[in-house]
């Protein structure tokens, strides 16, 4: 199973970044074996579905670097228990997969720069322009680590 | 000579606070304050706005408990509207109500105070989180997981997310149940269930191990505060809004939501942006009561579920003065709640598409009282002819614990702390009385959750002679 968290506060103008590729990712990929969850945050329940993945793609907005652009890098499990409560980070959830259930899957990170995070609902157009590039990239992922799996 | 300890900032807790001892020229301790020390001021920014963006609005005030906050809000603008809501609209509420106390009693008892009541209260402090939880208790960690995974799936069925569910609204509820829902909600029952049970169990074989942590967390006499069913059951969403002594004799009893502040004063102190309600006929500080889990508890005569109340019979048993019982009132609600759900999902009206009442604002001021996962929690809403907001004033139940959580961290320091020979887990202590009441400070301030915690020792001329950061 390949799992995609999109994550963000939509109502922060280019912080609901992550989600807005994972609703138009709820559109495009619609393979059983891929589950999509667009939250506004990381919460640790997530644990558990994330143990159960073979691939976890987390996608959120960044504020380092020039509006629009995107980078993925992996991620692999981290423990910071300080923030393991409310909201978490993606390295500690895999570490809190690795613990709990003693295995934890492949992650990436696909982040896009903001330009904005002021109070808004629509994304700026820099960040608008990366969205349809980040989404054909997390795509392609998908397809290929599909084709490997069948 | 004289000191002082500030604990800065306390950890495990949702919000940012400190906490400084003041010592005698012994050594001892003489007084403690919480100071909270964020503030957001929603109650302010609302000026103005129209009155059904209201329920919507308040949620953001915090990522732990939106729910509780739009059940309170959406019940002050149906007072605002006049209406009595659908009564499938009314248990789809209390659905929804309870699956948030379920979440959040689940972060607050496996996520946050687990590490303590599992490790111990001197254990490393590296490994006192919910990863050396998973080391040594690995089954009670999934269990954690998986009960908040149940709660948060609950509310994301009915409202369509997790966080900020928007389905909530003056009048009743945006959308009908529909059968499917109802049978995934169904599903979801048996495993929570199992789990508050097996959480029981082994908490109630634990409890000789806290006998020293009974005895002083906030183990004291003081009126307790909750919502009733008028057959004295446990209530969370409706009902009569009861003050009882620490003997358990009914001091007020209010079935009129306009009524519910008459007997809640405010106070401010200076060293906390938290306010210090009190109830206003024993006078400030007098006037101190205890809500949540403990004071729901004490307040009923029954829970209104079989396996429940066979927990309730049990925890009478226990010291219930002491905030300790927190944690053991919180479980047995978290079973409760798997119950009740269960009950409300097989009522024979509960798919029915009647969920909304319609109306413009027929009254200027509306109050909605519910019982959030801490305790009582009221909001209270003026709007003018065109039906935006004038006023808006907000009793969260964090505020209402505010004295307890004071007395019990003097209290605990007195027992813990001696300032010539200071440890982690005396210091530890202190931040875990503040735990069993599992305080929501960014609801009580209405400020950005920030878990941290701050222990200052201070000397009487003001000089920090010592400082845990946390």
């Amino acid at each position: 199973m390949i799992l995609i968290i999109g994550y963000g506060n939509t109502l922060r103008g280019d912080d609901g970044v992550g989600c807005h590729i994972a609703d138009c990712l709820s559109e495009s990929l619609t393979n059983p074996d891929v589950e999509i969850l667009s939250r506004h945050q990381l919460t640790p329940e997530m644990v558990e579905p994330i143990s159960r993945a073979d691939l976890v793609i987390f996608v959120d907005a960044d504020s380092e670097g020039m509006p629009g652009e995107y980078k993925s890098y992996r991620i692999v499990p981290a423990g910071d228990m300080s923030s393991f409560t409310h909201q978490t980070n993606p390295a500690s959830l895999l570490a809190a997969s690795k613990e709990l259930y003693g295995t934890y899957p492949d992650a990436m990170m696909f982040s896009v720069v903001g330009n904005c995070f002021d109070y808004g609902e629509v994304l700026s157009t820099a960040v608008a322009n990366a969205v349809p590039q980040v989404i054909r990239k997390i795509e392609r992922l998908v397809e290929a680590e599909m084709t490997s799996h069948a | 000579m004289a000191q002082q300890i500030m604990i800065d900032p306390v950890t495990r807790i949702e919000g940012h606070a400190k906490i400084t001892l003041y010592l005698d020229d012994s050594g001892s301790v003489e007084n403690a304050e919480f100071h909270v020390t964020q503030v957001r001021g929603f109650e302010k920014f609302v000026e103005g706005r129209p009155f059904h963006e209201m329920p919507s609005l308040m949620a953001r005030i915090c990522g732990i408990c939106p729910v509780s906050h739009l059940m309170a809000s959406a019940k002050a603008c149906d007072e605002l509207l006049a209406v009595s809501i659908p009564p499938t609209a009314k248990s789809l509420r209390r659905i929804m109500n309870m699956a948030q106390i379920v979440q959040s009693h689940a972060l607050s008892f496996f996520y946050l105070s687990a590490p303590d009541l599992l490790l111990g209260m001197d254990s490393d402090p590296a490994v006192r989180n919910i990863f050396g939880v998973a080391q040594s208790h690995p089954l009670l960690a999934k269990d954690g997981v998986r009960m908040r995974q149940i709660g948060q799936q609950i509310i994301e069925i009915l409202g369509g997310k997790r966080i900020h569910p928007g389905w909530v609204v003056a009048g009743g509820v945006s959308e009908r149940l529909t059968a499917e829902k109802q049978d995934r909600i169904a599903a979801l029952l048996p495993d929570g269930q199992a789990i508050a049970q097996r959480t029981l169990e082994w908490y109630k074989g634990a409890l000789e191990n806290y006998k020293e942590e009974i005895a002083t967390f906030a183990n004291f006499p003081t009126l307790f505060m909750s919502l009733v069913t008028p057959d004295n059951k446990l209530e969370f969403y409706d009902g009569i809004l009861r003050i009882v002594d620490s003997k358990g004799k009914i001091l007020s009893d209010c079935d009129q939501p306009d009524h519910h502040l008459d007997n809640i004063g405010e106070a401010v102190e200076p060293f906390s942006y938290l306010k210090s309600p009190y109830y206003m006929p024993l006078g400030y500080p007098d006037g101190i009561y205890r809500v949540g889990p403990l004071a729901r508890l004490n307040i009923v005569e029954q829970c209104g579920t079989p396996l429940a109340d066979a927990e309730l019979t049990q925890f009478r048993n226990v010291d219930r003065q002491s905030s300790f019982h927190y944690h053991y009132a919180r479980l047995i609600e978290i079973l409760y709640c798997m119950e009740q759900i269960g009950q409300l999902l097989e009522e024979p009206d509960i798919l029915s598409d009647r969920v909304r009442a319609y109306a413009a604002p027929n009254q200027s001021e509306g109050i909605g009282t519910s019982e959030a996962p801490r305790g009582t929690l009221m909001h209270h809403y003026q709007i003018d002819r065109n039906g935006l907001i004038t006023h808006a004033n907000l009793i969260i139940a964090t505020g209402h614990n505010n004295l307890a959580m004071n007395r019990g961290i003097l209290q605990v320091a007195k027992h813990f702390v001696k300032g010539n020979d200071l440890s982690e887990g005396m210091l530890n202590r202190v931040e875990a009385v503040i735990r069993t009441y599992d305080p929501c400070l960014s609801c009580s301030t209405h400020a950005i959750g920030k878990m941290a915690l701050q222990i200052q020792l201070v000397e009487p001329d003001g000089t920090v002679v010592n400082e845990l950061r946390r």
